[in-house]
């Protein structure tokens, strides 16, 4: 691995450490996954590629916080499958983390955007 | 058959770490985890891809340190509801007695040990361990008047023994204060 990947890697980690649990919420917004369904979903995104050691323990953590629900379903001749979804709880939750995020974001990039030496007036 | 079989070793050592959840809440974690893996394998399958249950178990990462995730809000406990808040001041207050107390007794017994040592190379007549009230009680230390106590039962083999002994004491203690430093921290 380059030095260049190495460091994206790690930077990666971090910001998946403090938003994993706003991730997982929003991939559940409006849908009912199960949990293999949930995982190739966030693969699809170059920094949300969890591992299923991360996904499982968390969306048992997410529903006994009460923010997810949980129902095994069996659809036809398939194997029967444990589907996830939002509960109020997750709704209301999801609505103020990611106004936060966007308030986050907003100041980073504005800081990004204003390199020194001049001071920043908001 | 050696897939099954791996699979079956894997959510067979996930259980056992497992057995702190109570029994429904553990076999629903098997009963996932095992569908997940079977999803996976046909998934591989249905692509024509070969399938490789070390790399899925992989994802899953050792068995052990998957159950700690999934045990962790009952090792470390939940938080108190709010309105407990003395019972939380009380509970802090009693570990950090523990641990001073703790420091207080390990450390001294341990320098105690190791005086008591040093003692004995120094005045070996006046430092040992005797026996009194017919074998009743037993006197440790240095004394003004060690013949009314009559023989002394350790001899020079007591600077070796509280050397040891001291040491092993100061070692116990700072493990301890460890452990109990770490358990105050985590809460």
């Amino acid at each position: 691995m380059t030095e260049k990947q190495t460091l994206e890697t790690k930077w990666d980690i971090q910001i998946r450490k403090g938003t994993l649990e706003l991730v997982i919420l929003a991939a559940l917004n409006g849908r009912v996954l199960y949990g293999l369904e949930l995982l190739n979903l966030l693969h699809q995104f170059e920094t949300l590629k969890i591992t299923e050691g991360t996904l499982y323990p968390l969306l048992d953590r997410l529903k006994r916080d009460g923010v997810v629900s949980a129902k095994w379903q069996q659809e036809g001749e398939a194997r029967p499958r444990k589907y996830y979804k939002l509960t109020d709880a997750g709704h209301a939750k999801l609505t103020s983390v990611s106004q936060r995020w966007q308030q986050a974001t907003a100041d980073i990039n504005h800081l990004l955007s204003h390199p020194g030496p001049d001071g920043i007036k908001k | 058959m050696q897939e099954r079989q791996e699979i079956h070793n894997y959510l067979k050592s996930l259980a056992k770490y497992l057995s702190r959840l109570d029994q429904q809440e553990a076999d629903e974690v098997l009963r996932e985890i095992e569908s997940h893996i079977y999803d996976v394998i046909d998934m591989q399958e249905e692509k024509g891809q070969l399938v490789n249950v070390a790399e899925i178990l992989r994802g899953f990462g050792p068995p052990r340190q998957l159950a700690e995730h999934y045990v962790a809000h009952i090792v470390d406990g939940t938080p108190l509801p709010p309105g407990f808040s003395a019972m939380d001041i009380v509970k802090r207050g009693a570990s950090k007695s523990l641990y001073w107390g703790s420091a207080i007794l390990g450390y001294s017994v341990g320098v105690s040990l190791i005086f008591l040592a040093f003692a004995k190379l120094m005045v070996p007549n006046l430092v040992g361990i005797w026996s009194s009230a017919n074998g009743n009680s037993l006197i440790v230390g240095m004394v003004e008047h060690p013949y009314q106590y009559g023989n002394e039962l350790a001899g020079m083999w007591l600077v070796p023994a509280a050397l040891v002994l001291g040491f092993l004491t100061l070692r116990l203690t700072y493990g301890v204060l460890h452990v109990l430093k770490n358990s105050m921290q985590r809460k």
